[in-house]
């Protein structure tokens, strides 16, 4: 383990008899974008949750740049230098886009002045600028999910989680948001946890793919080699391939 | 942008309100001896509403313990304030504990204290009541304002009890009241586009998607559940000094009622909202009540049932929720209308 990298050990969590995590361990480094696949179900969500500290596990340990996370509050992780996105968005649908944005940075106790420069300049990268001076809940679903992450890296975040940011998007919106992807790669430098239903732009995204399934790591490694595992396929991919 | 707030300074924003202020107290409060009493009145109400708009407009979470506040400023001010022989006589056979009999202050330095014991109360139950959400949140505030009512009303040893405490002394002077809400709005103004007024009304939209933006629910709200209540402690301060006397059934339910749908009705998120709210239903208001006592409105003498008053408020509340959610102002700031292009 990277004394720099996002690790968590050894996550277990129940639900009553029910055992959504066992045992999962995953590394994310700086700069390195990995893929969470599995089925519904699996236990994905949870993991997340438990990694921005808005579940606590019942065994394990959460760990970023050497520090552990363990009982703090989502609002101190995101101080430790976690973000998040949300599968449903969750914009403040009646601030503005660069509000959103802006409050991305000011959460985190940057100035006005800082956090509306960098709200702009996010915007611009991103190359939805002109989305805002518009009220967040007014605008369309892809570009919702690309103001959502704006304000989860306008904070600066060294790890970004993404909770299935292409879920919803068309065929013409999922190529804008891998392109998002690689530019927040590229001007951010953050590490980031794609969770996402999106094979295809889960390969194409991530230098390396982790699959869960019923609670359990089935597979860390190569995305091509994923597409070709035996339990892969089976747990999740089934013979449909590639979608 | 609908009911969101404002979040970068703008002049209009700020200077409008207070011209309009100005206006309202010269013309208004200069009309006649009567309705100078009534922009007196009105212009402590709208400190309160001030104060109830810095919480309750930007965090979302409706108090119903902010008369609290205004009780315990008011009595404050009130009990430093009015003349020692009036302490002495008039609450002799209540026993007043005698520390309380002997200090006299300053009417200014009195409405400081004022604001700041509310301000001490508000971050002492605050540490408890701000880590409450919904309705527990609304019912616990609801449970501060009937147990200051109660513990002023019962007890006799600090107050005047269920009788009135007279001999305040008076602020008649308009501009003075003028002043002090002025200061109020500029101070709930700078508040509301600073950071915590930004985050808080970004807790308001999303309680769970703020905290991944680093920002504790419990600390923002805190703070401006202090700044809220020193504001309302300022208003109860200034009331008292209006009225000339000091009774705790003024801070009750009518009172929480009548401000809350001041906030309301004229737009939560803003303190254009504020300030129109304010004044619309204390016109309205004092339209009423003039029908209910058989007095000529504007030449016309039309009566209502006693009571009436109050039920015409409730359902104008209504009504102008159901026509605009967010409000008369629909939570927008003063600005000027546009004028647009005859094409």
């Amino acid at each position: 383990m990277d004394q720099k990298s996002f690790h968590a050990n050894e996550i277990s969590k129940s639900f009553g008899a029910l055992q959504v995590l066992d045992n999962v361990t995953l590394n994310v480094n700086p700069g390195e974008i990995v893929g969470l696949l599995g089925p519904n179900g699996a236990g994905k969500s949870t993991f997340i949750n438990i990694l921005a500290g808005y579940e606590k596990q019942d065994g394990g340990t959460v760990v970023v740049e050497g520090k552990p996370l363990d009982g703090l509050k989502p609002n101190a992780r995101a101080r430790a230098g976690i973000a998040r996105t949300f599968q449903s968005g969750r914009l403040f649908g009646n601030l503005t886009v660069a509000e959103n944005v802006a409050l991305g940075a000011i959460g985190l106790g940057e100035s006005g002045k800082v956090a509306h420069e960098r709200s702009e300049s996010i915007l611009e990268i991103l190359g939805i600028e002109k989305l805002s001076p518009h009220a967040a809940g007014s605008i369309s679903h892809g570009n919702a999910r690309l103001v959502g992450l704006a304000r989860a890296v306008a904070a600066h975040p060294k790890y970004l989680i993404m909770d299935e940011p292409a879920a919803g998007l068309n065929e013409d919106e999922a190529p804008r948001l891998l392109q998002a992807l690689e530019v927040i790669r590229k001007n951010i430098g953050c590490g980031m946890l794609l969770v996402e239903h999106n094979v295809k732009l889960v390969t194409q995204a991530c230098s390396r793919v982790v699959v869960l399934a019923t609670g359990i790591l089935i597979f860390d490694g190569n995305p091509r080699d994923a597409l070709n595992n035996a339990d892969v396929k089976t747990a999740y991919l089934g013979n449909a391939g590639v979608h | 942008m609908k009911h969101g707030g404002v979040t970068k300074f703008s002049i209009q924003n700020l200077l409008g309100p207070i011209i309009v202020l100005i206006l309202l107290t010269h013309f208004v409060g200069g009309a006649s001896t009567s309705l100078q009493l009534v922009t007196q009145m009105a212009l402590c109400l709208f400190v309160m509403v001030l104060a109830l708009q810095v919480f309750v407009g930007n965090s979302g979470v409706l108090s119903f313990g902010h008369g609290a506040f205004a009780l315990i400023g008011s009595y404050v001010s009130a009990i430093l304030t009015a003349p020692v022989n009036i302490k002495d006589n008039a609450l002799s056979m209540n026993q007043l504990w005698e520390p309380l009999v002997s200090p006299q202050v300053n009417i200014y330095v009195a409405l400081v204290i004022s604001a700041a014991v509310s301000g001490l109360i508000a971050a002492i139950t605050g540490i408890f009541l701000m880590r409450l959400n919904g309705l527990a949140a609304g019912i616990a505030t609801f449970a501060l304002l009937g147990v200051a009512y109660n513990v002023f009303f019962n007890n006799k040893k600090i107050g005047p009890g269920s009788q009135a405490l007279p001999g305040v002394p008076l602020i008649d002077n308009n501009w003075i009241l003028l002043l002090l809400a002025v200061l109020s709005l500029i101070l709930v103004y700078f508040i509301n586009i600073s950071r915590i007024g930004r985050t808080l009304r970004a807790t308001r939209e999303d309680a769970m998607a703020a905290p991944a933006l680093g920002i504790s629910i419990f600390k923002v709200r805190l703070i401006a559940f202090i700044i809220s209540g020193a504001v309302a402690g300022l208003s109860g301060g200034m009331y008292s000094h209006v009225a000339g006397t000091f009774q705790v059934q003024d801070y009750y339910l009518e009172f929480t009622f009548i401000t809350l749908s001041m906030l309301i009705v004229g737009g939560s998120a803003s303190i254009w909202g504020a300030l129109v709210g304010t004044f619309l239903i204390t016109a309205v208001g004092q339209v009423l009540l003039m029908m209910e006592q058989d007095l000529p409105v504007f030449g016309i003498q039309v009566q209502i049932p006693l009571g009436s008053r109050a039920v015409i408020i409730a359902l104008t509340f209504v009504a102008v929720l159901l026509w605009r959610s967010g409000g008369i102002t629909n939570g927008k700031e003063f600005r000027i209308p546009k004028l647009k292009k005859i094409s």
